[in-house]
């Protein structure tokens, strides 16, 4: 029996669990859905000791426990099986499989007789068909992922975490990961698993627990729920009004247009059936699940992929090849990252700094910067976006999420833009930014700017934008209208191609 | 008042080391020997030119160097820069007839094409700095000798040498020796780039985030490259002065500079990811090995002595550079 009593979680002031509170029997195969950022991978490193500061208790089997990282939540018998495997490929399967605990002889020697012999123990009640001298390189993804079970068998562990295994397995693969999984539950281990793929959820849990928000929903029995019903729980219902109703097609200038657009990316992924338009003044969402291809379809826009494709886009009346980030702000489109930390901010330095960069040149003469001119239109465009702030040269480090993204705002704006890419905008903010966020991107639309916006949180989405493109697995599956289709609808054609 | 100190002390990176400066050259005045007539031999005129002197090639490079540091790279050919303008300065004077400015034209091209070389293959051809200076290092030192025949030059004055206005290098204006103006005045020009031109502003950005600098819309692969032609142009600079210092081209020259001008631009507080730190911090990291080169020196401490203290140093600069001077200036919060 393992029970979760209030664990609430914060990450730099935004609260990413509120007390969550669930009990799981032993020997059951649990498995934990939920959106992306519902906190089930917050919550699951959290039992497996690598965030020890939350508030709340943990208890298994009564005992309360609180790992305070990972090797102590080992000797508690909880390993977690890691989305990136964490495997050394140059080492044999035994030799991973021991690797940091290796069997001793007594002058301090591996001793590998006893490593293979146990090992293969291992193996063999596992019904792994190859041998424990093999290198792990040579393995498919699929046995790799066993092998990091394997692992956590050596250990002894009681509960195994697991973060979307099968996201790299082929069909057959998971089918043979299922009767492992069946075959550790009947030796009286736990299993809880995160997955996106509902069908495999109903395939292989006998309970269903969802998280919301950070906050939990409910525990069901598989046959108590239907998928339709697990999806608007998944969700939820509320939805806030729509800020975007009224001014529909008022402007119907065209501004950006794709056409049949096929991208090869990198890693195998590639971007197909792409094929919208956006005007002046419209605001088109992205949904689409975690790997969907949402950043990597922006991005490419942006001119910040160099690839080869196929399909015609067409930008303000021409023909447009994205070639640059450079010759993209210079016709005036923007592209705001999802990720502030590693592609927005410039962390040393103050927030004048990372506002005016990209303006820059326009506000220099002879390439002298004019700070005078450079801080009179950064304060105003700081008013204006409500950066909360002491002066113009405070480090951007000691902003909030929300005010350091309201800078990263800032700095596109200046260029007066057309087409706004904006990946995520209100990702890792607080709610009352978030809401200034929605609040902005309406009055640019109704200055007349397109907006192209990304969310992983569909009811957001809904809010902010007239039509949403659902990408899954790189695909454009669905161009909804956004007053006449639905969270669930949306999360149908987001799982189409899964 | 000792708030606003305390927010000076942090908003300004640049006085941190000036504050080691002033620290070492007090340490510098009382540890003094003291001459017959019982003047500090340290503070005479003469020798604090001399300080000056023995560090404005170190100087001129380390400014350099500050840039490439500062967009996060490295450049370790500065030294086999220099010697291969000292050579192609030697022999551009005495042999190939080029006379005074086209002698030094010759020289700082030979710099900035070298520096240009670095900063492209390392942009363009995705190679990490450290390497392709590493090459440039090695294959600058092999020009300076295939050019002089591996011997040095020495350049001469009177019937077949050199023009008089050559000797504008050795000239002192009001006692300043001319390698010390140069210095001074390449560290102001670079003071002003930095501070007040579009260009050091962009420096600093692709240091402190590159993928956000090209998302933001700035040519980082040729404000990379300014930046190694810079460091290339000034340790070609360098190396014209160096040669007219010592009368000499001599190709196997400036062995080692590169290391000494990144410990200055470390001691200066430039960390060695980029993004952070100032030319003003440079110059007190230069002015601080060479007033401890020159205190060791006074007192007659030997060579072997000097480098494990510089050794040391250099340690403790960057150690007291990393923790936060708040604990250093705890007694500003009463």
């Amino acid at each position: 029996m393992l029970e979760f009593h209030q664990i609430t979680k914060s990450f730099s002031g935004v609260e990413v669990l509120h007390q969550i509170s669930f009990s799981v029997k032993s020997g059951k195969i649990i498995a934990l859905v939920g959106e992306n950022g519902a906190g089930k991978s917050t919550l699951m490193k959290i039992l497996c000791g690598i965030f020890p500061d939350h508030d709340g208790q943990i208890f298994y089997n009564g005992q309360e426990i609180r790992p305070r990282n990972p090797r102590e939540a080992e000797h508690l018998g909880i390993a977690m099986i890691h989305q990136e495997l964490n495997l050394v490929p140059d080492l044999t399967i035994g030799e991973n499989i021991f690797l940091g605990k290796e069997p001793l002889q007594p002058l301090g020697r591996v001793d590998f007789n006893r490593l293979y012999a146990d090992s293969d123990q291992i193996l063999q009640e596992f019904q792994f068909p190859y041998s424990p001298k093999i290198k792990v390189r040579n393995l498919t993804v699929g046995w790799k992922q066993m092998v990091e079970i394997a692992k956590a068998l050596q250990v002894q562990a009681r509960i195994l975490i697991m973060d979307e295994p099968t996201s790299a397995l082929s069909e057959h693969e998971i089918q043979t990961m299922f009767e492992k999984m069946r075959y550790l539950k009947n030796q009286g281990k736990t299993i809880i698993f995160i997955s996106h793929r509902l069908r495999e959820v109903y395939d292989i849990s006998d309970e269903i627990v969802i998280l919301r928000d950070g906050r939990y929903v409910g525990k069901y029995l598989k046959p108590e729920i239907s998928r339709e019903q697990l999806i608007n729980l998944m969700i939820g219902h509320e939805l806030s009004s729509r800020i975007s109703d009224e001014q529909n097609d008022t402007d119907s200038a065209e501004i950006f247009s794709v056409k049949d657009l096929t991208v090869r990316l990198t890693q195998g992924m590639e971007l197909a059936g792409i094929d919208f338009t956006i005007c002046r003044g419209e605001i088109l969402g992205i949904a689409g699940l975690l790997g969907a291809g949402r950043t990597e379809l922006l991005k490419f826009l942006f001119g910040e992929m160099k690839t080869s494709y196929k399909g015609k886009i067409t930008f303000s009346g021409k023909s447009w090849v994205p070639h640059s980030a450079r010759e993209s702000i210079r016709q005036r489109m923007v592209y705001l990252s999802e990720d502030r930390q590693t592609e927005g901010i410039f962390p040393h330095h103050h927030i004048q700094f990372n506002g005016t960069l990209t303006y820059l040149e326009n506000l220099s003469r002879f390439g002298f910067v004019q700070e005078s001119r450079e801080r009179a239109i950064i304060d105003t465009k700081f008013d204006e976006l409500r950066v909360k702030r002491r002066t113009l040269r405070q480090p951007i480090l000691t902003l909030s999420g929300g005010n350091q993204q309201k800078v990263l705002l800032s700095r596109i704006l200046l260029v007066n833009p057309l087409l706004l890419l904006l990946d995520e905008p209100t990702r890792g903010i607080d709610v009352g930014a978030k809401e200034e966020i929605y609040q902005l991107i309406e009055r640019l639309s109704q200055q007349g700017a397109a907006i192209i916006v990304t969310s992983s949180e569909i009811p957001e989405l809904l809010r902010m934008a007239q039509r949403i493109l659902v990408l899954s697995n790189g695909q454009q599956t669905a161009l909804l209208t956004a007053r006449q289709t639905s969270p669930p609808e949306i999360l149908q054609y987001a799982f189409k191609r899964i | 008042m000792k708030k606003k100190i305390r927010q000076f002390l942090s908003e300004q990176e640049g006085v941190k080391p000036f504050l080691g400066f002033i620290i070492i050259f007090v340490f510098c005045i009382i540890f003094s020997p003291v001459s017959s007539k019982g003047n500090l031999v340290f503070l005479k005129f003469d020798n604090l030119a001399n300080v000056l002197r023995q560090v404005s090639e170190i100087g001129v490079i380390s400014v350099g160097m500050t840039l490439v540091i500062l967009t996060g790279g490295i450049d370790l050919s500065v030294g086999s820069v220099l010697a291969l303008t000292a050579t192609t300065t030697a022999f551009g004077i005495m042999d190939w007839q080029l006379g005074f400015f086209l002698t030094v034209l010759l020289g700082l091209m030979a710099g900035s094409i070298a520096g240009f070389i670095n900063g492209a293959l390392t942009s363009w051809g995705k190679i990490q700095s450290f390497i392709t200076t590493l090459a440039m290092m090695t294959a600058a030192r092999g020009f300076a000798l295939f050019i002089s025949g591996m011997n040095s030059r020495n350049i001469g004055f009177g019937a077949q040498a050199a023009p008089e206005s050559f000797k504008i290098f050795t000239t002192s204006f009001f006692g300043i020796p001319f390698p010390v103006f140069m210095f001074i005045l390449i560290t102001l020009i670079f003071v002003v780039i930095l501070r007040k031109i579009r260009l050091g502003r962009y420096i600093y950005a692709i240091g402190s985030n590159e993928v956000a600098a090209r998302l933001a819309g700035l040519r980082v692969n040729l404000i990379r490259t300014a930046a190694f032609a810079f460091c290339g142009l000034l340790a070609g600079l360098a190396g014209i002065i160096h040669a007219a210092q010592l009368f000499q081209g001599n190709p196997n020259d400036g062995i080692g500079f590169e290391l000494d001008a990144i410990a200055a631009v470390v001691i200066g507080g430039t960390s060695l990811q980029g993004g952070r730190g100032t030319l003003e911090g440079t110059f007190a990291g230069v002015l601080i090995i060479g007033l401890l080169s020159n205190i060791l020196g006074l007192h007659g401490v030997q060579k072997d002595f000097q480098l494990m203290l510089k050794g040391a140093i250099i340690v403790v600069a960057v150690l007291l550079q990393e923790r936060n001077w708040r604990f250093k200036f705890s007694f500003l919060k009463r």
